[in-house]
């Protein structure tokens, strides 16, 4: 049970978007795919949920090449959260919710569950299109948790980046619970504190290619974040809890992102 | 009131206004003094009003499924078989085989088979162009279809342009869209079981369309093979479209309102959305044609695409002011 790329290069109109990418997602574990603009982060999660079929190499799902799954069953697999959620019709809430069942048995209950997790039972018949953007993603969070098996795979791209500071909290918090329960949670950020805080392993992408791969206070090397990102970074201890990473502005004095 | 219950009410008043329409259609009489009646007709009469009933209600729910199924498909509130090219594809299909039997000296027989190949060729054509890196882009779809749109009905006028001037008439008629009082049974039962097969067919894909009308990503991401829904459901709404064309001609705004309208009544939710807006579409095309047939401003029977662009337009514009809407 896992993600896996192998040697996975992808181009648009001559442009690399991904070079030559080999790296695993490991089940009970959340990976957190960073890097600047244009690094290949959401080309990448494209690759990984079968929407994309990369020009070289293959994404493996659970052994299995990801373009000879069909369309239902890697649904049955994968579940997936894009960074800005589209929906098209006025649809409640709920029914939003209920879509992430549409190649699985119908469940009330996990649909109730998924609305409960995020806070949702209260504007659970609101229509979508009415709610703010937070909101939003709140709700396509929850229909991937709907869809989601226990040991299923939970791909995201940027899912918080529009939600209030408590609310992106308790998300990171969901997700890891999701990954302890056993899926595997692959997770594209753009906020490295966040990443270090949360993730257990990370893939830092540089203009398409892996820059590191691993466990993600070894990946977070202060050296190889400045010569990707362009910024100064530290880690900050705090007792009794993981060390913080930091980054300075304008490349002079720390200045903690909380 | 519960959901289903209101659901069940929703259908039940739409189908009540559409049987309205029907009655009214086959009972209201105009006296050659202009006095307005309502008595069953006389049974030289009486298959006339049936068959103008059957178009109505083939045109009406055929266009309506079709601008349901197009709204789904591109995730586009304004999408209509107009804005595709399909209603002009159809009407060149029917012009270029008037064309062809004038210059021939036959008579054609039957619009269908013209207007399938029109809105099936322009169909491919939009289809093809509009594929970016093997995905069907809605935004160049959407493009696509206007200006093809815009090709075919230059086509139209240029073979307007070579019949003799005695079958202007007859074509702009056509043109304006019109419900013919005598029409091929033959037409008729094809055009109306292929409205009637794409009606159920709509429904039983309604699951898959509230999906559809996720992002293509996410729309895949939960297990909508979406391709090939795509492609289906354009097929689908080219053969209604296709078929309204050849029994009327092009007939504004029916494919753009119908789905809006019932969505106002039944919402959003694809399965109740289809019967609801093929009912709207009856009440719509068979309503203008009663209207139609109670109005003499002394200059003939006013073709019905007026009444339905009439009605349309300005609820089509309600709609886009109010905020109403949705896919």
């Amino acid at each position: 049970m896992s993600l896996a790329v192998r040697d996975v290069s992808h181009w648009y109109r001559r442009v690399h978007a991904l070079d030559g990418i080999r790296a695993d997602a490991a089940p009970g574990r959340v990976t957190a795919v960073i890097g600047p603009n244009a690094a290949g982060k959401s080309t990448l999660l494209r690759c990984l949920i079968g929407a994309l079929r990369p020009v070289h190499g293959e994404v493996l799902i659970d052994g299995e090449p990801a373009h000879r799954i069909t369309t239902r069953r890697l649904a049955q697999r994968v579940a997936y959260v894009p960074q800005r959620p589209q929906v098209a019709a006025a649809f409640t809430v709920r029914a939003v919710v209920e879509l992430g069942r549409y190649a699985l048995p119908a469940s009330r209950a996990r649909v109730d569950a998924a609305l409960a997790q995020l806070e949702l039972t209260a504007i659970a018949d609101r229509p979508f299109p009415a709610l703010s953007v937070g909101q939003q993603q709140r709700a396509t969070l929850a229909r991937a948790v709907a869809q989601l098996s226990e040991d299923g795979h939970l791909v995201l791209d940027e899912p918080t980046s529009a939600m209030d500071l408590r609310h992106e909290r308790e998300c990171m918090g969901l997700l890891r619970r999701l990954a302890g329960a056993g899926a595997t949670v692959v997770i594209a950020m753009h906020d490295l504190m966040l990443a270090a805080d949360m993730a257990d392993d990370c893939w830092l992408l540089d203009g398409g290619r892996l820059a590191a791969a691993g466990p993600a206070r070894e990946v977070m090397d202060l050296q190889r974040l400045r010569a990707v990102f362009g910024v100064e970074f530290e880690w900050v201890d705090r007792p009794g809890r993981s060390p913080l990473l930091v980054a300075a502005t304008n490349g002079t004095a720390p200045q903690a992102l909380e | 009131m519960s959901g289903g219950r209101r659901h069940l009410l929703g259908l039940g008043v739409l189908a009540a206004l559409a049987g309205l329409a029907a009655a009214l259609r086959i009972l209201l009489d105009r006296s050659p003094e202009g006095t307005l009646s309502l008595a069953l007709p006389q049974p030289a009469w009486a298959w006339v009003r049936w068959t103008a009933l059957a178009v109505g209600a083939t045109v009406g729910s055929g266009l309506a499924t079709s601008g349901v199924l197009l709204q789904a498909l591109l995730r586009n509130p304004l999408a209509s078989p107009f804005i595709l090219g399909i209603s002009a594809g159809a009407g060149l299909g029917v012009m270029s085989a008037m064309y062809v039997g004038h210059v021939a000296g036959v008579t054609t027989g039957s619009n269908l088979g013209p207007a399938l190949i029109g809105a099936l060729a322009v169909l491919a054509v939009v289809y093809t162009l509009s594929q970016r890196g093997g995905w069907l882009d809605p935004v160049s779809l959407v493009l696509v279809g206007v200006i093809v749109s815009a090709i075919c009905g230059a086509m139209i006028m240029f073979l307007q342009h070579l019949v003799p001037s005695g079958l202007h008439g007859e074509i702009t008629r056509w043109m304006m869209g019109r419900i013919p009082e005598s029409t091929p049974a033959a037409t008729l039962i094809m055009a109306g079981g292929l409205s009637l097969a794409g009606v159920i067919v709509a429904m039983i894909m309604g699951r898959a369309m509230d999906a559809a009308t996720l992002g293509d990503d996410e729309a895949r991401s939960v297990g909508l093979a979406l391709g090939r829904l795509r492609v289906w459901m354009f097929i689908l709404a080219g053969a209604l479209t296709a078929a309204a064309v050849a029994l009327c001609g092009p007939i504004a705004f029916v494919g753009l309102i119908a789905p809006h309208a019932a969505r106002l009544v039944l919402g959003p939710h694809h399965t109740l959305l289809v019967p609801a807006a093929a009912l709207v579409g009856i009440v719509l095309v068979v309503g203008s044609d009663v209207t139609r047939q109670a109005i003499d401003l002394g200059g003939g029977r006013m073709p019905i695409g007026v009444f339905t662009a009439l009605i349309g337009g300005p609820a089509f514009i309600w709609l886009l002011r109010s905020g109403k809407g949705q896919a």
